[in-house]
Parts: structure tokens; C-alpha cells; sequence
């Protein structure tokens, strides 16, 4: 085991790290703001993978321009379902509960129509570039992962952008800091919803391109990423993008670290039981404010 | 019998109480009064364990219960109500009470034993008409006559009403000072209560704390403390004018 | 009153009815097909029924019920494959486990509500399925096969029907029971608002483990004989997180505040569910139960029973009644 198979082991955690991370934020963003936990969020990741897979592979479509395609596809599919699931649901005593079980039926719903239609195998989105790597003196690095992060910073940082310096944006952090506020100031709280759901999952479809460019990917794969957002939501604190963001190198991180000493699955063991250790500890996360 | 020694709570900055002492002797009704804010629900919630204290001494009859859970405090004796009534609203009042009855200091093991225990208390408040009344249907003053009878039910020897009177209009005032006045007498419980309604305050109690900014300002009769120019700036002053 | 006393022996009667039919139906030599169908519906009455304890009354939702099965699952695949023994008494043996693994996770996750309940125990089950996976002992990735009772298949049906006719009637009958005693009404406090249930002397932490510890010992002995009637067990076949997603769709379709909803919910969409799985397909099967899930957390989050009551009783029914 040499130097730099540790060093390129590190480097592809924390890319890795940062496609978790936004793949996380938008879920974070709905349970924090809304108080919507939406379970379904990356089964909308595999379908973002999916959309783009067939157009690479039917339409020879490059995945980076077909992105801007997804990211709509994607924001209308959170549309619906925020008008069929999430709207009816937030009426309910207990909205984190209900909505959190409600997805976990849209998830349902979203990955067996998939398999159903597309066959449960497992598929890699490979445009020719994904499989080649650059190299830093001994240092490879895959340019795969290295644009599904490239894409997953560029993401995070519009989110960032979008919520505090547009109009919208600051509409949506204005009604779920003080939604009796907004609502006299004139902000309408269903729209700002529905862009929020909206964008949560379009962010979650370009998440999904971006774990397609790293790792093989099919329906039920989404409990797994599920399990992740979980991992990096908590971690940087439910509701807080840049905690998500940290989360996600953090994250990242120890991925490559223990993958270059442990076999993978001990590593997801490590990770989950990580997960519960701060549950149990630090519910807040460990960089939340 | 209740007693609080140098009692102190800080929420990160906010100091809610500051080396409060206080005591309450047995049989009596005592009145803790105090603007918005000032610590007043802090105090129940450290005496009933739902808060750690940060430092100092709660004791009850001479026994230190500083750390004790909220449900040993309910065993040993006291009782409390919510500001907020909580009635448990997927019941029917009954079984709010019987609830509190099987769990209380008589516990009792079976449900029929129970719930006839609940309903003398039921009658007590004079809400047994409704006992099959789902909690959820109650309106406002019922409601506070469930949050009394369940705190009741647990045969208490202390009692801690935070803002019972509130809310409600002048006759039923009247009606809960004659029923505090009877819990005190029929029942020997002794009162700690947190109040708004100055008219009731000065009706029911033997003696007044009034806080603020969770520091103790004043203490005494009733007489006495209206007659504190201290409190009469900080709260009945202002009171008044409205 | 005499009327009541009636209503009752009625009630009583009809009971030992079906309770006989059930009991002597193997006898009529009915198509495997239909005892296996059955088998799978006491099953998922049972598991219902003990995922209530915690789910229904005390409304603490927990992904994590498939592990204490699959513990139940695993001993006495354990048992069978390493020693060779006898199945019905590694199933209480299961339970066993099941309820010290209760025990053990219990105490930390049990003071996490809500989602965070739900998620921990979402991770218990993913965790000890990773474990699993990987431990050689327990037959790691493929898992552990191991032989039938000694009998022919007739009769080996017809002992796992009655056996699991026995838990699913034991299980519900003890769940009815703690539901009308003491403990229910204090786990139903717990549900309804934990700070008031302490301060009426409920010591909820108590409580709430012994509900979690009865619950999980249930689904272990249940999935003890679960792992001796299948023969075989798998990682990803015994740990399977849509097992657990079921039981929940079940009781909250019956209505998880009675004993009565749990039973009727998995006795309804076992049933639908084998059904379509056999004739149509699985994932179509999933599909549909997806979006009764949501259906039902929307509609009628009181489930089927109370839905359908209120709309012949006129009774308004309230989404604030519910415990979503
Ligand atoms: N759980 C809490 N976390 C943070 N601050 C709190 C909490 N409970 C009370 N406070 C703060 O402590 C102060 C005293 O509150 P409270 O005891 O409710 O006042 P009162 O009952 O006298 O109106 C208030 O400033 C309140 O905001
Ligand atoms: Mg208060």
C-alpha cells in the first residue's frame, strides 16, 4: 500500500463526499424549512440518472448538456407530487411523521414503476471522458467523480445563491422563518412550497447524473442513497446547506480513509453506526448552528 | 413544605432564573406573579423536573428532589397543569383521568377501580357530565377543569396551577376560585399557582412571590405586595393603566 | 344490560366458531397453495399485531421490527444448520435474542422521538443486515439452507399452518388485552403526549422499553418459525426493510389504535399482497401498496375501520385525532 493510493483513496472519498452532499441538500432543506421528510427524495435522484442515461444512450445526448433538461424534468416531477402528496399531507397533526411515511410510499411507487418499465439491472452512465483520469504526477484521479463533483459544487453553490440573493429565494427563507410574517407581507406560502419542493428535487435529479458517473445504478439503489442522505443530513445539521456541504467532505473523507484500510461494507457498517452514535448524542448534527 | 434554595436556569444566554429562593408552607395558597417572560413557567418546569436546574436545591417536605424525574416527582406528591391545557385529546375525558388515576400515588391496578375514582373526581370539578365526551370536543374552560381533575387524580399533596384563570370570563373565575378554595380545604392540598388575573390572585392567596427577569422582586401578603412601589412599577403599575 | 351480557356471549361464540374452522380447515386437504396463503396472513397478523405495541399505541414508529424477525429467523437457522436442533424451541429461543437485542437498543434509542426514532430504527435493521451480510457464521452473503422437517410437505404445511394459527391468535389476544389494561392505557398516554404522562406518574422510559422489549420478543419467536417453514435464510430476503414498510401499511390501513385494525389490515392486504404477487407480478404488488400508503396517511390516517364507520356514523372525524 503505497502513499498515493492513499492520497487518491482521500481524494476520491471527498469527491465522492461532495455528490452525497448534494444529493443531501435539498432533503435537508425540506425537513428543516418545510418539515417535510421526504423519504422519496433520491428515488428522484435514480430517476434524474435514469432520464439521463437514456439520453445519452438513445439520443447520444452528453449528460453535462442534458443537466439543464433534467434539473426541469425533475423540478416538474416535485411539482406533482407536492400537489398530489406533500400539500394534502402538511394539514396532518404531526407533518414530519406523516409526510416521512407518505414518501416512503411515493418511493415505493417511483422505484417499482422504474423497474417495472426499465428492468431492476444495474446500469452505468459512461460518456467517454468518465472513464478516462488525470494524473498528478503519481496521483490518478478519475474524471468521473471529478465532474459529478465539479457539477455537485456548481449546484450547491446556485442553491446557495438562489436562496439568499433572489427575490424568490428570499421568500422561501423569509416564510419558514416567520410564515405568519410572510404571509402578511404578501408571500404566497403554497408557491414558495411548491418551489422548494420543487427545487429540492430537481437538485436531488442532479445529484442522481452525478452518482451515475461514479457507481452503477439501478431502482432499488435508492434505499442506499437514502441511507446516505440520512448519513450527511444529520451529520451537518437537518435544514443548514453549508452543514451539508461540510458534512458531505467530512463524509467523504472517512469514506477514503477507511477504504483504503477496510473492505467496503465494513465501511458502510462504520458509517451507518456512526450515524446512530450521533442520533443518539448530537441529534442537532455536528455542524448545525 | 416546598421549599427552593439559590434555584438558577440559564436557556445559552438568557439567565430565566437567578438564585430564586422560595418556600411554600403546607396548606397554604401561594401566588407567583410576574410580567411575560420573567421565569414563572421556568420555575414549575424546574421543580417538576422537566428542567434540569443549573445550580441550587429544590425540597419537598425536607427531601431534596433537585434531580428527580418528572414522573418520581409525580409520586412523591406533586402535581402540576399546564399553561397550555394538554388534555389528551384522543381520549374521552374519562379515561384522561383514569389514565392519571391507575399511575398516580394510589395505583390502582385495574381500569374499573380506576375509572370510579376518576369519575368522583370528575364530579369534584363538575365536568362529570361530560366524561364520555371526547377530550378533543372540550371548550376552553372544560378543558381546564380535565388538566385540574387529572392533576388531581394522581392524589396529590402539592399542586402547581400555572395560569388557570386565564381565558376565562368573570363567572367562571368565580367558579374556580370556590374550587381552589375547596381542593385546599376538602381535599388538604397545599397550592403553588402562577397567575395573570390579579383579582383572583389577591381572592385565593395567603401570600405572593412576584418575579422578574427571574429575580425575586417581592414577597408577602396581598396587601403587601400591592402596596410595593417595586411592583407596582414593574407590573401592577402597568397593569392598571390597561 | 341483559342485552349487553348477550351481545357478549354472541361475540364469544362466533369467536370459538371461526376460531374451530380455522383450526380443522387443513383437515379438508385444501390445496398447499391455500395453507401457504394463510400461513402468510397469520404471520403478518402476528407481526402486525406486536409492531402495534410500539407503532399503534405508545406512536412510536419503528422500520426496525424486520431485525427482531430476523433475529427470531436467524437463531433457529443457526440452530438447525450448526447443531441440528429441534425447531420449536429455538423459536422462544429467538424471541429470546430478540427481545435482549430490544433490550440493548432500547435503552439509548427509545429516547429519540419521532423521525429520529424512525430513522435509528430504520439503521438497526440496515446495519445488522450489513453485519449479516458479512459474517461468515450466519452464512454471510448466502445465507444458510437447511433441511425441511422430516415429513411430507402436506403435513409440513398443515403443522405451520396450526402453529402460526396458535401465534396469531396468542399475539392478538395478548396485544387486546394489554390494550384494555393498565399498561396499554399508559402506552396510549405516551402516544398522546409524553410530558403529560410523566407528570401524571408514568414512567414512560419504563414503559416504552417494556413495549419495545414485549413487541420485539414476539417478532423473534414469529420469526423463528417463520425461519424453519422457509428453510433457508438471506441477508437480503430475511432483512428485507419492504417487510417492515408492510407491517406498517397494515396497521395503519386497519387503524392503529385497536387491536382490531392491525388485524384486519393484515389479514386485507396479506392476502392482496400474495395474491397479486402470485398472479401479476411483484412490483406491480408494490406499486399499489406504495400508493395506498399514501392514500391511507392522507385519507384516512385513523385507517379503514374508523374511515368507514364515520362515514355511516356521521361522526365528523378529525385529521387532529390521529396520531399523524
Ligand atoms: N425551553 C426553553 N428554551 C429556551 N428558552 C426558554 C425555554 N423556556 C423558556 N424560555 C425563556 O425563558 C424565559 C422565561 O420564560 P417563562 O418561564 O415561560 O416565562 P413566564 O412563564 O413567566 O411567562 C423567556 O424569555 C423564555 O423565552
Ligand atoms: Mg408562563
Amino acid at each position: 500500500m503505497t502513499l498515493s493510493y492513499i492520497i487518491e483513496s482521500i481524494i476520491s472519498g471527498i469527491l465522492l463526499g461532495g455528490i452525497y452532499a448534494i444529493l443531501s441538500v435539498g432533503f435537508g432543506l425540506t425537513w428543516g424549512t418545510m418539515k417535510v421528510l421526504n423519504i422519496s427524495h433520491s428515488v428522484f435522484a435514480v430517476l434524474g440518472a435514469f432520464v439521463s442515461y437514456w439520453l445519452f444512450v438513445k439520443l447520444k445526448v452528453d449528460p453535462i448538456l442534458s443537466l439543464p433538461l433534467i434539473v426541469i424534468i425533475l423540478f416538474s416531477s416535485g411539482a406533482i407530487i407536492y400537489k398530489l402528496v406533500i400539500r394534502p399531507v402538511q394539514r396532518a397533526k404531526d407533518v414530519i411523521m406523516a409526510s416521512m411515511v407518505a414518501t416512503f410510499g411515493v418511493a415505493i411507487v417511483v422505484e417499482n414503476v422504474m423497474s417495472y418499465f426499465w428492468r431492476p439491472d444495474p446500469r452505468i452512465l459512461k460518456p467517454a471522458y468518465a472513464s478516462s483520469s488525470i494524473f498528478l504526477g503519481e496521483i490518478s484521479i478519475s474524471q468521473g467523480p471529478l465532474i459529478g463533483f465539479i457539477m455537485a459544487i456548481c449546484a450547491i453553490s446556485l442553491l446557495y445563491w438562489f436562496l439568499n440573493h433572489t427575490y424568490i429565494g428570499k421568500g422561501v427563507q423569509a416564510t419558514w422563518q416567520n410564515p405568519i410574517g410572510a404571509a402578511l407581507v404578501g408571500i404566497n406560502q403554497e408557491r414558495v412550497s411548491l418551489i422548494t419542493f420543487g427545487l429540492s428535487i430537481a437538485s436531488a435529479g442532479a445529484a442522481g447524473v452525478a452518482m451515475a458517473l461514479i457507481y452503477a445504478f439501478y431502482p432499488s439503489v435508492q434505499s442506499i442513497w437514502t441511507l446516505f442522505v440520512f448519513l450527511v443530513t444529520i451529520v451537518g445539521g437537518v435544514g443548514s446547506v453549508i452543514g451539508t456541504g461540510l458534512a458531505g467532505l467530512l463524509i467523504g473523507s472517512i469514506i477514503g480513509i477507511c477504504a483504503a484500510f477496510l473492505p467496503f461494507v465494513w465501511v458502510n457498517v462504520l458509517l451507518f453506526a456512526l450515524l446512530l452514535v450521533i442520533l443518539l448524542f448530537k441529534p442537532e448534527g455536528l455542524f448545525g448552528n | 413544605m416546598l421549599e427552593g434554595i439559590e434555584v438558577s436556569k440559564k436557556f445559552g444566554g438568557l439567565k430565566a432564573l437567578t438564585n430564586l429562593n422560595f418556600s411554600v408552607e403546607k396548606g397554604q395558597i401561594v401566588g407567583l406573579i410576574g410580567p411575560n417572560g420573567s421565569g414563572k413557567t421556568t420555575l414549575f418546569n424546574v421543580i417538576t423536573g422537566f428542567y434540569p436546574a443549573d445550580s441550587g436545591k429544590v425540597l419537598f417536605k425536607g427531601k431534596e428532589i433537585t434531580r428527580c424525574k418528572p414522573y418520581e416527582i409525580a409520586k412523591l406528591g406533586i402535581a402540576r397543569t399546564f399553561q397550555i391545557v394538554r388534555p389528551l385529546l384522543g381520549l374521552n375525558v374519562l379515561d384522561n383521568v383514569t389514565t392519571a388515576v391507575l399511575y398516580g400515588r394510589d395505583n390502582i391496578g385495574t381500569m374499573a377501580k380506576g375509572r370510579g375514582r376518576a369519575l368522583e373526581l370528575l364530579e369534584f370539578v363538575g365536568l362529570d357530565k361530560k366524561k364520555n365526551a371526547q377530550a378533543i370536543n372540550l371548550v376552553s374552560a372544560e378543558r381546564k377543569k380535565l388538566e385540574l381533575a387529572r392533576a388531581l387524580a394522581i392524589r396529590p399533596e402539592f399542586l402547581l396551577l400555572d395560569e388557570t384563570f386565564s381565558g376565562l370570563n368573570e363567572a367562571e373565575v368565580q367558579d374556580a376560585i370556590k374550587l381552589i378554595f375547596r381542593i385546599r380545604d376538602e381535599l388538604g392540598i397545599t397550592i403553588f399557582l402562577i397567575e395573570h388575573v390579579m383579582k383572583a390572585v389577591m381572592e385565593t392567596c395567603d401570600r405572593i412571590i412576584v418575579i422578574q427577569y427571574g429575580i425575586k422582586l417581592a414577597e408577602g401578603t396581598p396587601e403587601e405586595v400591592s402596596r410595593n412601589q417595586n411592583v407596582i412599577e414593574a407590573y401592577l403599575g402597568k397593569r392598571r393603566t390597561c | 344490560m341483559r342485552d349487553k351480557t348477550n351481545g357478549r356471549y354472541m361475540k364469544y361464540g362466533l369467536f370459538l366458531i371461526v376460531m374451530f374452522m380455522l383450526f380443522v380447515f387443513p383437515v379438508l386437504k385444501p390445496p398447499l397453495f391455500f395453507l401457504s396463503l394463510l400461513f402468510t396472513a397469520y404471520m403478518y397478523v402476528a407481526l402486525a399485531e406486536s409492531w402495534n405495541l410500539m407503532g399503534g399505541y405508545t406512536g412510536y414508529i419503528s422500520l426496525g421490527h424486520i431485525a427482531f424477525f430476523s433475529t427470531g429467523a436467524y437463531t433457529t437457522a443457526v440452530f438447525m444448520n450448526r447443531f441440528g436442533v429441534s425447531p420449536f424451541a429455538t423459536a422462544l429461543l429467538g424471541g429470546f435474542f430478540a427481545a435482549v437485542l430490544a433490550a440493548l437498543v432500547g435503552y439509548p434509542v427509545l429516547r429519540l422521538k419521532g423521525a429520529y426514532f424512525t430513522i435509528s430504527s430504520l439503521l438497526l435493521a440496515v446495519v445488522m443486515q450489513l453485519i449479516f451480510m458479512n459474517w461468515d457464521f450466519v452464512g454471510s452473503s448466502v445465507g444458510l439452507w437447511y433441511k425441511l422437517l422430516p415429513v411430507s410437505i402436506e403435513i409440513n404445511r398443515m403443522i405451520f399452518y396450526e402453529v402460526m394459527l396458535f401465534l396469531a391468535t396468542a399475539i392478538t389476544l395478548i396485544v387486546r388485552w394489554v390494550e384494555k389494561s393498565k399498561f396499554g392505557a399508559g402506552l396510549i398516554a405516551i402516544r398522546e403526549d409524553e410530558d403529560v404522562a410523566k407528570t401524571m406518574g408514568i414512567n414512560s422510559p419504563w414503559l416504552k422499553m417494556k413495549a419495545f422489549i414485549l413487541g420485539a420478543f414476539f417478532a423473534g419467536v414469529i420469526g423463528g418459525v417463520y425461519g424453519y417453514y422457509i428453510a433457508y435464510v438471506h441477508p437480503e430476503v430475511t432483512f428485507n426493510i419492504n417487510t417492515s414498510l408492510l407491517i406498517l401499511l397494515m396497521s395503519f390501513f386497519g387503524g392503529c389504535r385497536t387491536w382490531v385494525g392491525p388485524l384486519f389490515g393484515a389479514i386485507v392486504l396479506s392476502l392482496v399482497n400474495q395474491l397479486i404477487v402470485t398472479f401479476i407480478g411483484a412490483e406491480i404488488s408494490r406499486i399499489l401498496y406504495g400508493m395506498l400508503l399514501v392514500v391511507v396517511i392522507i385519507f384516512m390516517p385513523d385507517g379503514v375501520i374508523h374511515y368507514i364507520r364515520g362515514l355511516f356514523v356521521h361522526r365528523k372525524i378529525r385529521h387532529g385525532d390521529s396520531i399523524l
